[in-house]
């Protein structure tokens, strides 16, 4: 009995999330289904003063909307030109915590690039934190669009078949060309980009963004099945969680030995960091692209 | 009050970019056009947080291996700030894109009066 009550919960909860279909309790549906009585006032009569009422709303929304705005942005304004001048030395934004991380992260993090030391090592936990916001952005972005039999109807089907058959016989010539010549440089610049974050400008993010509009162009010139089936959706699982999963352990080993006083060689530790972040950004463009174009990896 | 302007260039611009994103987001019925000016005021907030770092006549803060001297180089926080911005602001947009099309796939349409009326229609 209670067997058979879980398994329809279970079901109840999986059409949920599948979505689109609502499923109501029946023992209280007929509650939710009653109209309010209204036995004063006739049925017209209640439509026209709801409709009177909508039309008064959408007459005075953009009105009140634009005021609010316009309040708000003369306030902005005035705040504006009381902040100090731009760009002097002396400002309150130059104190002496900027000081200190420019004299002290070369020694105390290895790194000669001073954003990259400062969101890598002081603020990790900050860029761990941004890495897991990519990382659930392309996984609720996968929940939502992916293409499986339950949400996708035929003539759906039909037309991507139809669109990858003309992509198929008429591939473009300059695209493919310029692509075969570009990808490897893409690619080569990404993890330079990467590899280098910590003495030259660049780093993790920027790298993986390289990274993934590489991954992209490839995609586009030569078709999306050439590049899944390089890149399929295990491996691409794969090097989303590694990255993140190196990321917060290699930053935990950081935290630890640096609070317990033990000397650990960090330069590796920022040159790990730095690849775990490239990864998750990579698979997340990519994923991003992917996703919204085809709506399966 | 000219001269207040101009010293403060970059964070005026700022200003009216998030006013223009701000009324996209209250006027347009347009859900993708919401988008857009969300988007526009993200960059409005970027484009005031980088302008607050940059110091005149300073360089990039990539210190010399060596000597170090402070007031070379511009202010390095706010670079970082923008950062951790640009990837959340990428994030909220992608999510709320695939949840336009999620809406577009059920409903049929993405204007926000119609839609409306739609889904009141089909609660009835």
């Amino acid at each position: 009995m209670s067997d058979g009550k879980e398994k329809s919960r279970w079901r109840r909860f999986a059409e949920w999330v599948n979505g689109d279909s609502v499923t109501r309790d029946p023992t209280t549906q007929y509650v939710m289904d009653r109209r309010p009585a209204r036995a004063h006032a006739p049925q017209e009569l209640h439509e026209e003063r709801e409709r009177l009422r909508l039309k008064k709303f959408l007459g005075l929304y953009p009105l009140a909307a634009s005021f609010l705005c316009l309040t708000l942005i003369a306030i902005l304004f005035a705040t504006v030109l009381c902040i100090p001048p731009f760009g002097q030395p002396g400002n309150p934004t130059n104190n002496e915590v900027s000081r200190h991380y420019l004299e002290y992260t070369e020694e105390e993090t290895g790194a000669t690039n001073a954003v990259t030391g400062m969101i890598l090592s002081y603020r990790g936990f900050d860029t761990l934190g941004e890495s897991c916001v990519l990382f659930l952005a392309v996984s609720s972005v996968m929940m939502l669009l992916q293409r499986d039999g339950n949400n996708t109807d035929e003539q759906t089907l039909l037309r991507l078949r139809r669109e990858d058959a003309i992509e198929r016989t008429h591939p473009d010539n300059i695209l493919r060309k310029s692509a075969k010549l570009l990808s490897p440089f893409i690619l080569l610049f990404s993890l330079y980009v990467l590899f280098n974050g910590e003495t030259s400008p660049g780093g993790g993010f920027s790298g993986g963004a390289v990274l993934g509009g590489g991954l992209i162009l490839y995609s586009v010139a030569y078709g999306p099945e050439q590049l899944s089936r390089l890149l399929t959706r295990s491996l691409y699982d794969g090097v989303r969680i590694t990255g993140l999963m190196a990321y917060a352990l290699t930053y935990g080993i950081y935290i630890f030995a640096g609070a317990n006083g033990i000397t650990v060689e960090m330069e590796w530790m920022m040159t790990v960091i730095d690849l775990a972040v490239g990864l998750v950004v990579a698979c997340t463009i990519y994923g991003f692209y992917t996703m919204f174009q085809r709506g399966k990896l | 009050m000219l001269e207040a302007i101009s010293q403060n260039r970059f964070a005026v611009v700022a200003v009216i970019l998030f006013g223009i994103g701000l009324l996209n987001i209250m006027l347009q019925q347009n859900l993708l056009k919401k988008v857009v000016g969300f988007s526009i005021m993200d960059s409005a907030v970027f484009l005031l947080l980088a302008s607050l770092g940059y110091i005149e006549g300073h360089g990039a803060p990539i210190v010399e291996e060596g000597s170090v001297n402070a007031s070379l180089y511009i202010n390095p926080i706010p670079s970082g700030l923008v950062l951790t911005g640009i990837v959340v602001s990428v994030s909220v947009t992608a999510f709320s894109l695939a949840l336009i099309q999620r809406i577009y796939r059920h409903y049929g349409t993405i204007e926000l009066r119609e839609l409306l009326e739609r889904a009141k229609k089909e609660e009835d």
